[in-house]
């Protein structure tokens, strides 16, 4: 197919689940099940389209498509524009692909609910995907602000899905207050950037940034930073986060860790990367900060926790944090380094939180201190758990030890070692947390049984299945991963001003790029190895002793109240503009 | 006076946020997100002003302005009208989850106040 009629499929991906998400309460009318299959063959058309487009796209070609047939004109755009480069395209293949093995997944666990429960989950989990895909694929900040909106409507109805549960109600309202005073903000920088440039356009926007940012355009950043943050989770605007994730079914919960926080992270990277560019404003000493302290306070959170999937959750903040810094150190390998976090945090939370509910489900138990000796009476799911846990901690050959290598060379090679020492502390207390889980959960002797167990389905089998082999996929084979879909996607955010011509021009191509990773380093297999080895004595130590004060401290910050939740976003928004006006 | 514009939209919008983050009535906290928001249409609006525009439409010009004239010169920014009526539709249905999930609350819990909602913490 040539480009132009490439392209002009692009709208199709969104389309598909959109569809689907209107026509899932109607027929429920007819099957219980009926939606959820639909979903799933919407969601297969949708994967079909970004695979056709995907040889071209990831052989460096950005395809354009403006809805409607509004072409430029004299270089303003009148529509808005669909520009599929490298990274977007690689991020709704992901939200695609891990969308649709999470369906098949409910289709075995939820299988049992009542039709209209399964229509109304259908709907909003295809809403939430195809504000995703959206988000990835669209180049227009107004836009990238309604698919922010429409994920953030479909969250709030996940989030407080099972009505009946006290807890899911109070996790709903935190999630709405906090995501609310963040879309005001992502409101009013879009405003601000449209006042001051006539665009929204990011090719338009980078045109009229590039080399002169003022004041107002600082602010403007700022603004779009915060509110974005508040959905990717970082620290301070996490605080819905660990409630969110508690409170939902396991699907949704995958759902919402492994790619609606990246919804976030892509967002911000479009911002930062493609209207900015990295050079313009001092922001990427704001990421490394930020993302230094998620990384560390998400990992002490997840440390202390008792509930599974809120330590989980937690840990999905200290991830985003190593995302950030991924980002802020504005190399290819750094960069690179993120990108392929991105992905890999994307499949293996989601494994673990598909194990947590698989966990929750069958044994009645959320608590880790009533968990216990559930390895032989689930070893599928401690296999997946722990195939899930050692991708996490960066051990060869699973998926972290690639990604995490890359981020940490990347420090090392700008001569960031201090902010390479806090990563490597960060780690150890994730792995730490993380093994503390999987001793308490599964194999610490017990010997009060529970009752007999329901078996797992053929369904759940697939999911976990899949989701561990890409876990060890993207670990055996990175040199493939990286030459073919990361390198393009890293070209794609380091030459903004190629990707904005192309999105003007309607088509165009970007650079060759090379990103060097050496799998045998001897200094990372001796970090990781050492990281597992202080972790597993932390890990150890801490079972034995009493909660330390400084976590104590941290622990009675996060008081569940929304006000004071509000009151850090507000406080952080604040901050970040500040940061980002006085160190310019 | 379009600066009474600007000012009045901050104030309001910093009514709204010091409802929000110390009022633990979670209607209150809901009229002041609401308040919030009225106060972001008044700033975008705002920002589309030109001295002595006119509507953006046109179709059948007023007196003394021709179509050619009005594409090329004095209208108000119709596209930050645009960002309102958007945001209007989407604060519409957030209000209407917002309310439902406090609704529910109060059935369940027999309280407004959000400092008795909070089981999940630390």
């Amino acid at each position: 197919m040539t480009g132009a009629a490439l392209a002009s499929l692009l709208p199709l991906p969104v389309a598909l689940p959109i569809a689907g998400a209107a026509a899932a309460p109607l027929l429920a009318r007819i099957s219980g099940r009926l939606p959820v299959i639909v979903s799933l063959v919407a969601l297969g058309g949708a994967v079909t389209v970004l695979l056709l487009e995907a040889p071209a796209v990831f052989g460096g070609r950005v395809l354009v498509h403006y809805m409607g047939f509004w072409k430029p004109v004299n270089g303003h755009a009148l529509g808005i524009a669909f520009a599929a480069d490298p990274f977007g395209l690689l991020f709704a293949l992901a939200a695609a692909v891990i969308g649709a093995i999470l369906l098949l997944y409910t289709l075995s666990e939820l299988g049992g609910l009542g039709p209209r429960e399964l229509g109304g989950y259908a709907c909003l989990f295809q809403l939430l995907l195809a504000a995703l895909i959206g988000a990835a694929l669209t180049a227009d900040l107004f836009n990238l602000f309604v698919w922010f909106e429409v994920a953030a409507l479909a969250s709030y109805g996940l989030t407080g899905f099972f009505l009946e549960r006290p807890i899911a109600l109070e996790a709903a309202f935190k999630i709405l207050v906090l995501t609310t005073l963040a879309s005001f903000s992502i409101f009013i920088g879009a405003g601000l950037l449209y006042a001051r440039h006539g665009a929204l356009n990011y090719a338009q926007l980078h045109d009229a940034l590039r080399g002169h940012v003022a004041a107002p355009d600082l602010i403007a950043l700022g603004l779009l930073i915060g509110g974005f943050a508040t959905k990717a989770g970082l620290v301070p605007f996490h605080g819905w986060l660990a409630d969110a994730h508690t409170a939902a079914p396991g699907p949704v919960s995958a759902l919402f860790s492994g790619l609606m926080v990246n919804l976030g992270i892509v967002a911000i990277v479009r911002v930062v990367f493609c209207v900015y560019g990295p050079g313009s404003a001092p922001v990427l000493g704001l990421l490394l900060t930020v993302g230094l302290i998620s990384a560390l306070l998400g990992a002490v959170m997840a440390l202390a926790q008792d509930d599974l999937k809120r330590l989980l959750a937690y840990d999905t903040v200290s991830q985003m944090g190593i995302l950030a810094v991924g980002l802020s150190t504005g190399t290819a390998t750094g960069i690179g380094g993120a990108v392929y976090h991105l992905i890999n945090h994307a499949l293996f939370k989601s494994l673990l939180f598909l194990c947590a509910g698989a966990v929750v489900h069958r044994t009645g138990l959320t608590k880790l201190s009533e968990m216990g000796g559930l390895a032989r009476r689930m070893p599928v799911v401690t296999t997946a758990f722990v195939i899930g846990a050692l991708s996490i901690a960066g051990i060869p050959p699973f998926n972290g030890y690639v990604s995490l290598g890359l981020i940490h060379s990347a420090l090392l090679d700008q001569h960031e070692v201090a902010a390479y020492i806090l990563m490597l502390i960060a780690q150890v207390i994730t792995i730490a947390a993380l093994g503390r889980a999987a001793w308490l959960a599964f194999f610490r002797p017990r010997e009060a049984g529970h009752g007999k167990l329901e078996q797992l389905r053929p369904g759940m089998l697939a999911g976990l299945a899949s989701l561990a082999g890409c876990c060890v996929a993207f670990g055996v084979a990175p040199g493939f991963f990286l030459e073919t879909v990361m390198a393009p996607a890293v070209s794609g955010l380091l030459n903004p001003a190629r990707y904005a011509s192309a999105v003007l021009a309607g088509a165009g191509r970007l650079p060759g790029l090379h990103i060097p990773f050496d799998y045998a380093s001897p200094g990372e297999l001796a970090s990781a190895g050492a990281c597992l080895v202080v972790a597993g004595a932390l890990a150890w130590g801490y079972l034995r002793i009493s909660e330390p004060a400084p976590v104590r401290v941290l622990r009675a910050a996060h008081n569940g109240s929304a006000n004071d939740y509000a009151a850090y976003a507000v406080t952080g928004t604040l901050a970040v503009i500040a940061v980002l006006s006085l160190a310019r | 006076m379009i600066l009474a514009n600007y000012l009045t939209s901050a104030a309001v919008f910093c009514i709204g946020l010091y409802a929000v983050l110390t009022r633990r009535n979670m209607i209150k906290m809901v009229m002041g997100l609401s308040l919030m928001e009225a106060s972001t249409y008044l700033f975008m609006l705002s920002l589309a002003y030109r001295a002595g525009s006119t509507a953006p439409v046109l179709l059948s010009p007023p007196p003394g302005e021709s179509t050619r004239a009005l594409a090329h010169g004095n209208v108000a920014d119709p596209v930050l009208q645009n960002f309102c009526l958007t945001a209007v539709v989407i604060g519409v249905a957030v209000t209407a989850v917002f309310l439902s999930v406090v609704v529910r609350i109060a059935q369940h819990y027999r309280t407004l106040d959000s400092d008795k909602v909070r089981e999940m913490r630390g």
